[in-house]
């Protein structure tokens, strides 16, 4: 482990590098397709970068019954776990740069830490419309929860049955693709997963139509109405952060390949096909769960968000479930 | 309520205005909350007070005119439209056949860009910005119709005392009889991606309800009590310029739909609907379209020496998208009148948002805001303030000044 | 598709040309003028600017021969944009203040005023030159 340290640091400084470029240039990348959904033009692809650069040269305004500390804090923990998360997931085909046993579980917890700093960060503001937000955010947080936690036990149950060690660690997750564990029925129990993880991620990344803890119209920005300069860059980086280590989540659990493998080519040519390889991959899973989905819905109410993830989205989850089992207790008879 | 009296009955109080993201105009709300629920409504508006009437009465009406353009951005044409009428049936002018027509039409054009500014604002307010950017690139058609029509596409300058300023010649009928087609074919797109959109569905329907009975205490008029089936509408009850002439009845949510229940659904329903009874306004007033003068009296300084000698009180009401708007003015044989006075739409149903907004979710607000189509800027005829600081008058206070305001009139 | 009836229509335009009216330059050139003299040497292109309708109503001009000082366009003017001055008995009308009715145009005996289509107006200096017509 020691040895191993130097190694560690230099990969979670790539990792952290990576993520935030490639994350600024999704939300780039989002803003321009969802303009031209609209029929609108968009901004440039590097806008986010722009906005950054601008958000970093303004005042860092901390409201005066704010708890400062807590408030300033907030967003760097949201960051820092953001970048973490992906330290566990595997990227473009590389084994995670942490890994142990359950890691699967330990991104789950993970994910909800970014969330979790930013409702502290809304508390911790001071101004009633951070606070409705806030709530809402936790409220949000409980509600797509258990969705999220059935496709990814249905995903480890399947790698489990099928006999394969340690099926919680994206490792083997890596070295399996579950598509190719599954019978007919098992594939249709695996896209529905997949359509119910491509729309728990809108609302773990609080865009329309579970933007509700933000919620332009009626909060004026909610949890972030405080948040400005260098505070508020953060913040949009754990947000470009977040987006791709959902994406990634969802590349790793259903979408594990490598073209560099499928086409037979090695060594270095190998690395930059599948770097790009995954990037086209997170970007398409961008599109089709924040971009696709956020132009074409209005947004729900708190009570509706809870309705869609415990109700609607859990039962088509444990139908995806129980889809996968009959298909492994098919298949063994 | 007071603000100190809301804060002791419900755990918290959110303030929404006077300058908000959810309001297209500045009126305070404070609302007190229990969790997302809200309990107790307050609204205070005069935020925009601007002082028109008291730049009327430095005017004669063929300048108050393009000064009542100026109240509301969107209802040019009803302001000025109401105004004119007031001022007619003072002067007793005869306005010609054609010129109501032209008339009609751009009061229906503006309709028709009116309920689609509302509805853009309102897929806004819902979270919904692909459909708002969408309604409002179709509202430039009639705005650009309208430019045509009348040379500007805002202050459209097209109504004057007995008459209008600019005939629709034939390449411009040409020009309306397209857009009105394609309008025509827009509705259905319209009403498809209003009116099956689930998530719209799950926002609006049983939401901000109005009841009937409220509608008709609470004086709302407009596509507001025509939501909660209140059979009234000033074209169909008080036929004015070329109204007369055409069938024209109140549209009420339809029974296929669930009948009038009063509450944000019904509202989208109604104002679709009478976007497709403007584009039959338009189409039937253009077919008939008389022939003859647009103008009373085109020298306008003979008309100014009429307007000059007029003695009396009129009133001008006319349907606005929003509702009734009235003006009333009394001229005492002076350039400019000894009272202008201007209702505006919105002012009737500002008080619905009362029994709409209580008990309703804190996201709800913006939409049930929005749903009565409020318009601020024209509604706020007062502004009370006393050492640089406001007051809020009560209701004896305002009826004891309008008494002493009549008594100064009368001497 | 059932329920969202957006989606169709969004992957529509995803295809189709966007709506808006692009700005005459893409980006802000370093210098406007510069880049105008460009635009006339055709080195450079600009997107053409929406045309407005006949007879629309913008930038006051005045004929000052044509004028014979009746003032009676002071009389309709709405936002007392004219002034009359003594001395010349001609007028002056401050574009600042004048809201394009053109109802002085129609009043005028010698048809002395008119609206050209002039819109881009915009400066810091309410007595500009470009803001008074005389
Ligand atoms: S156009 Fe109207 S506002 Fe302008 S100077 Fe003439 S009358 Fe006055
Ligand atoms: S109305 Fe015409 S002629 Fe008379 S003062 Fe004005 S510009 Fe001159």
């Amino acid at each position: 482990m020691i040895g191993n340290l130097p190694m560690i640091l230099v990969g979670a400084v790539l990792i952290a590098v990576f993520s935030i470029i490639i994350g600024l240039l999704l939300m780039g990348f989002d803003r321009i397709v969802a303009a031209r959904m609209q029929a609108r033009i968009g901004p440039p692809l590097t806008q986010p970068f722009t906005d950054i650069r601008k958000l970093l040269a303004k005042e860092n305004v901390v409201p005066e019954n704010a708890i400062p500390w807590l408030f300033n804090l907030a967003p760097v923990l949201a960051l820092a776990s953001a970048i973490t998360i992906l330290l566990y997931l595997p990227i473009a085909g590389f084994a995670p740069v942490l890994s142990g046993g359950g890691d699967l579980i330990l991104v789950m917890y993970l994910l909800t830490i970014p969330a979790l700093a930013l409702v502290a960060g809304g508390f911790a503001s001071g101004s009633p419309y951070a606070t409705v937000g806030a709530q809402r955010e936790m409220v949000t947080m409980i509600a797509y929860e258990f969705p999220l936690a059935i496709v990814i036990i249905a995903i480890a149950w399947k790698l489990a049955a099928a006999g394969i060690a340690l099926p919680f660690t994206l490792a083997s997750i890596q070295a399996n693709p579950v598509w190719s564990l599954v019978g007919p029925l098992g594939v249709i129990g695996l896209l529905i997963l997949l359509i119910v993880l491509l729309i728990v991620t809108p609302a773990e990344l609080s865009r329309v139509p579970f933007d509700t803890p933000e919620a332009e119209t009626e909060l004026a920005g909610g949890i972030l109405v405080e948040y400005s300069g260098k505070n508020l860059a953060l913040f949009s980086l754990t947000q470009g952060v977040k987006t791709v280590a959902m994406a990634s989540l969802v590349v790793a659990l259903f979408f594990p390949y490598s073209l560099a493998a499928i086409l037979g080519i090695a060594g270095i040519p190998a690395a930059v096909t599948d770097i790009l390889f995954f990037i086209v991959l997170i970007t398409i899973v961008a599109f089709l769960s924040v971009s696709l989905v956020r132009v074409s819905m209005a947004r729900f109410r708190i009570n509706q968000v809870i309705s869609v993830y415990w109700i609607y989205l859990a039962i088509a989850g444990l139908a995806g479930l129980l889809l996968v089992m009959t298909d492994q207790i098919v298949g063994v008879i | 309520m007071s603000t100190e009296k809301v804060k002791k009955t419900v755990p918290y109080t959110v303030p929404i205005g006077p300058v908000h993201p959810a309001l297209k105009e500045p009126v305070m709300f404070t609302f007190g909350m229990e969790g997302e629920i809200v309990r107790t409504v307050d609204f205070a508006p005069g935020q925009t007070h601007r002082g028109i009437e008291w730049m009327g009465m430095r005017r004669n009406p063929v300048q108050i005119v393009h000064l009542t353009d100026r109240i509301c951005g969107i209802c040019g044409i009803v302001h000025s439209l109401s105004f004119a009428r007031a001022v007619e049936q003072i002067a007793e002018i005869q306005v010609p056949e054609r010129a109501d027509y032209i008339r009609t039409i751009l009061h229906e054009l503006e309709r028709i860009q009116s309920h689609l500014l509302w509805a853009g604002v309102a897929a806004h307010e819902l979270g919904f910005d692909s459909l708002f950017y969408l309604t409002w690139r179709v509202r430039e058609q009639s705005m650009d119709l309208i430019e045509n029509l009348t040379g500007n596409r805002v202050n459209y300058g097209i109504v004057q005392i007995g008459g209008v300023r600019r005939d629709i010649s034939d390449e411009q009928r040409v020009l309306a009889e397209k857009g009105l087609d394609y309008y025509q074919g827009l509705l259905d797109k319209m009403a498809t991606l209003f009116l099956e959109d689930s998530t719209i569905l799950m926002r609006c329907r049983g939401h901000g309800i109005l009841s009937e009975q409220d509608a008709r205490l609470l004086c709302t008029i407009g596509p507001t009590a025509r939501a909660s089936g209140l059979n009234m509408d000033v074209r169909q009850d008080y036929p004015y310029c070329a109204y007369g002439d055409l069938d024209v009845k109140a549209i009420l949510p339809p029974p296929e739909t669930g009948g009038p229940k009063g509450d944000v659904y019904d509202r989208i329903i109604v104002r679709l609907l009478e976007v497709g009874q403007s584009i039959g306004i338009i189409r039937q007033c253009l077919e008939n379209l008389p022939a003859g003068e647009i103008l009373w009296e085109p020298k306008m300084a003979k008309l100014l020496a009429v307007l000059k000698k007029a003695e009396g009180e009129g009133i001008g009401r006319v349907e606005a998208p929003r509702g009734e708007c009235m003006h009333y003015v009394k001229m005492a044989g002076k350039e400019a009148p000894e009272s202008w006075k201007v209702k505006a739409s919105s002012y009737s149903n500002l008080m619905s948002w009362i029994p709409m907004l209580q008990g309703e979710q804190l996201a709800d607000v913006p939409i049930i805001v929005a749903s009565i189509d409020p318009c601020l800027s024209c509604t706020d005829r007062v502004a009370v303030t006393r050492n640089g600081r406001s007051d809020i008058l009560t209701k004896e206070d305002l009826s004891r000044l309008s008494r002493e305001k009549t008594r100064r009139m009368m001497q | 598709m059932a329920g969202l009836p957006f989606v169709p229509e969004v992957l529509k335009q995803l295809f189709s040309r966007p709506a808006t009216n692009a700005f005459p330059a893409r980006h802000l050139p370093p210098s406007v003028t510069e880049f105008l003299a460009k635009v006339a040497r055709g080195e450079a292109q600009i997107h053409p600017p929406v045309p407005t309708p006949p007879k629309f109503r913008g930038k006051i001009v005045y004929d000052r021969e044509a004028c014979i000082g009746c003032s009676l366009c002071i009389r309709v003017c709405p936002a007392h944009a004219i002034e009359f001055i003594p001395e010349t008995k001609r007028v002056r009308i401050y574009v600042t203040q004048c809201i394009f009715c053109s109802q002085c145009n129609d009043v005028c005996p010698k048809d002395a005023l008119h609206m050209s289509s002039d819109f881009l107006l915009a400066t810091e200096d309410r007595y500009a030159e470009s803001q008074i017509v005389e």
